[in-house]
């Protein structure tokens, strides 16, 4: 409990019934993270189209809390929708290392898992795993907006799962640490 | 990110007060850049005096790729240039393939193909309707135009599995006839969509903000256009009706009646109704198609499994939904081809910006890019 | 194949060293004209005939076929190969009567949009001096087609305003789409 005091100041404060919650600090911040997980608005290439389709009127993503944020430094997910190329590897890794701990990485489509119908390209990184640590992985070329979502609902899985003992916040990967500049 | 400068202190100032230029990177991951474009702008106060795009983020060499893949293969790649407009890919790389390889194909094949490119310039232009309107500043248009790119996307589904990336317009024909309920949904579609572009124009196109923001923006006039090859809409709007579609009919085109969209100064707004007013072309193009459709094979005789075209170099080109889309294809008569060059419009659209940028306004830059509406698949391919 | 034949004896009236490609680019007249001599054809061609519109610009490479080294492959991860075995052909083979030179040839395309016509103009530079003028002067569009080309196949456009690197980045040694490319190993690759 003293850790939520300490975390959240002015939230314990404000629960109605007293100061006194009943949970573990793993617990609510878990939860809190979970429900608003807010990637960046970063498309790389065909799967992007896809993405702006999950966040479009059939698809709805705002009704799981995920709301698209421009910039890296309001971001909790960067979903890497599309091919990852040589040229544009150094700027991603500049852009994982902007965003706030703990973040998250989905690796969306064949293309950034493994290169995907570029596997033999002078020019595609064979998977964004070679440059920053991936959380969630989508197959598909492109994935439909439906699996996008079931990455999301799975990357909420995975956040409440997540111990502050252990990792200090961050995932195992994360704590790994990603590939420097 | 762009930065919005500190407002430039008036020419008219105190005479000690020394302006410098400032350099502002926008950048590859900027929200209104459509993708992986960088953008170097050297600004003078509020006002561009350099701009210089910054192509290759998403440069993953397809060119290179085709050289050892198969006929059949490359048309997987052609999918992912410009992934808004697939169909339309397909499409040109297999009319270049067809000609070096002197197969014909079945009527029924082509006004499918005709139909499936029809409906996939309806799709991309609703995309380019919905995230213009984000770029100026207006969100709900976006939800508009999605509603109805669903519905198009629900008809590619149902031909041929995919959303985005078909496949579908094959060597020689077309990968399978239409299932049953096909044309009905079409018509269908079709009926509900005719009074949403009214819609589209109350809610956008006539909102007196937006035609303040892009009526006089980015005026590009003819000889440019012409000089910079611009293509498709951005080509037309300068009052130039150059459309592939009439200027070298393909597919199904000689078949159906519509008139090719021009616009009057080349301003941004008059860009973006060009496509507006594209989409009612399409409607009619696909309903007349439609209605004068045969049965028959939809899948011409004599394309191997294998294909070794003879040596030979072919060229061919269609109206893509950003412009004249080329394939110039080299057979040396192995199994694949010995060089592929894919002329790209939007490629060639963007390197307008160097010099339509110059002059402008800061806030001004965001109206002129998307108003070119590239795909960075296809710019850099 | 008249309408061709037209506009053959109507450019060649003007500019008489001129004959048609060997290899013609299937539905267009396809014209030869001398490395050297490409700016000023194509200033005739606008001014005089009325092409104001440059749709194309690219090069083949004619070394050759492909060399399969410009690729990242793994090695064959085929089980059923014995110990030693020879691993398999690196370089497709040659095709029968097909030119192979040591040269590039560089490829444009230009319209006349008013009276629909458009013809396919072909230059060949030798291989290790592949040096031609610039159009990037006359039609603003082959700026960047040029400096594609020359990224790509590093064929040198002679008064070019800003000849660099377009597409690649800049770790990437070499220009890609040449037959004898051979991709080095760079950071992302292992």
């Amino acid at each position: 409990m003293g850790v939520v005091l300490e975390k959240l100041p002015g939230i314990s404060g404000r629960v109605p019934g007293g100061e006194i919650v009943l949970t573990t600090a793993d617990a609510i911040i878990g939860w809190g993270r979970k429900s608003s997980v807010w990637p960046l608005t970063f498309g790389l290439a065909c799967c992007a189209i896809e993405m702006m389709g999950s966040y479009a009127s059939r698809f709805d993503f705002d009704r799981m809390g995920v709301i698209p944020r421009p910039t890296p430094r309001q971001a909790d997910v960067m979903i890497i929708a599309g091919t990852v190329v040589k040229k544009m590897a150094d700027p991603i890794i500049q852009i994982y290392h902007q965003m706030p701990e703990p973040r998250f990485v989905i690796s969306m489509g064949s293309c950034a898992n493994c290169g995907g119908p570029y596997y033999d390209s002078y020019s595609v990184v064979k998977g964004v795993d070679k440059i920053i640590p991936v959380d969630i992985y989508i197959g598909g070329c492109p994935p439909r907006p439906e699996a996008l979502q079931y990455a999301v609902i799975k990357l909420q899985e995975k956040i409440s799962r997540m111990k502050l003992k252990n990792t200090h916040g961050a995932t195992f990967q994360q704590a790994k640490g990603s590939r420097e500049l | 990110m762009t930065t919005n400068p500190a407002p430039a202190p008036a020419a008219t100032a105190a005479p000690e007060m020394k302006t410098d230029q400032m350099f502002i990177n926008m950048g590859p991951q900027h929200p209104s850049t459509h993708g992986v474009l960088r953008m170097g702008l050297t600004v003078e106060g509020e006002k561009i005096v350099r701009a210089e795009p910054d192509v290759g983020y998403l440069h993953r060499g397809s060119e290179k790729l085709s050289e050892v893949r198969g006929y059949h293969h490359c048309v997987v790649l052609t999918d992912r240039w410009d992934y808004i407009s697939s169909m339309m890919n397909n499409l040109v790389f297999c009319m270049a393939a067809e000609r070096l390889m002197k197969i014909e194909v079945p009527e029924r094949a082509d006004d499918l193909r005709t139909v499936m490119c029809e409906f996939n310039r309806i799709a991309s232009h609703l995309l380019f309707f919905g995230t213009y309107g984000i770029d100026i500043g207006a969100f709900t248009p976006f939800l508009y135009a999605f509603r109805e790119r669903e519905m198009v996307l629900d008809l590619f589904e149902m031909v041929c599995g995919a959303r985005m990336t078909f496949n579908y317009i094959r060597l020689g024909g077309v990968m399978k006839d239409l299932p049953d309920p096909w044309c009905g949904k079409a018509k269908e579609f079709l009926e509900h969509f005719k009074p949403r572009l009214k819609e589209y124009d109350d809610l956008l196109s006539f909102n007196p903000i937006f035609l303040d923001r892009t009526q006089t923006v980015g005026k590009v006039p003819k000889d440019q256009a012409v000089n910079w090859g611009l293509s498709g809409p951005n080509l037309r709007a300068s009052g130039v009706g150059y459309d592939v579609r009439k200027f070298a009919p393909y597919a199904s085109y000689r078949k159906a009646d519509f008139e090719v969209v021009v616009g009057k100064d080349g301003s941004c707004w008059d860009r973006y109704y060009c496509r507006v007013r594209e989409m009612a072309q399409s409607v009619r193009i696909i309903e007349q198609i439609l209605d004068q459709l045969k049965p028959g094979p939809v899948q011409g005789r004599g394309v191997a499994k294998v294909p070794k075209p003879p040596p030979g170099e072919a060229y061919a080109h269609i109206e893509s939904s950003r412009g004249d889309l080329g394939i110039y294809l080299v057979s040396d008569g192995g199994f694949s081809p010995y060089r592929m060059h894919v002329r790209a419009p939007s490629f060639i659209n963007l390197a307008l910006l160097q010099e339509s940028l110059v002059g402008l306004k800061v806030a001004d830059v965001i109206a002129v890019l998307g108003s070119i509406d590239i795909v960075l698949g296809e710019v850099d391919r | 194949m008249t309408a061709h034949e037209d506009l053959f004896t109507e450019i060649k009236a003007g500019y008489p060293k001129l004959e048609k490609d060997r290899a013609q680019v299937e539905p267009y007249l396809t014209l030869k004209v001398l490395a050297k001599d490409v700016a000023a054809f194509f200033a005739f061609l606008k001014d005089t005939l009325g092409f104001d519109y440059l749709d194309m610009v690219t090069a083949v490479d004619w070394k050759g076929p492909v060399n399969r080294l410009g690729y990242i492959t793994e090695p064959n991860p085929n089980p059923f190969l014995p110990d030693g075995a020879t691993p398999q052909v690196q370089q497709a083979p040659a095709a029968p009567n097909v030119a192979y030179r040591e040269s590039f040839e560089v490829v444009y395309l230009a319209s006349a949009l008013s009276r629909g016509r458009k013809v396919m103009v072909k230059a060949e530079v030798p291989r290790n001096s592949p040096n031609l003028p610039s159009l990037a002067g006359l039609y603003k569009t082959a700026d960047w087609q040029e400096r594609e080309v020359y990224d790509l196949l590093g064929v040198t456009f002679d008064g070019h305003p800003n000849l660099k690197k377009i597409l690649t980045p800049d770790f990437i040694q070499g220009h890609p789409l040449r037959k004898d490319y051979v991709h080095q190993k760079d950071r992302y690759d292992d």
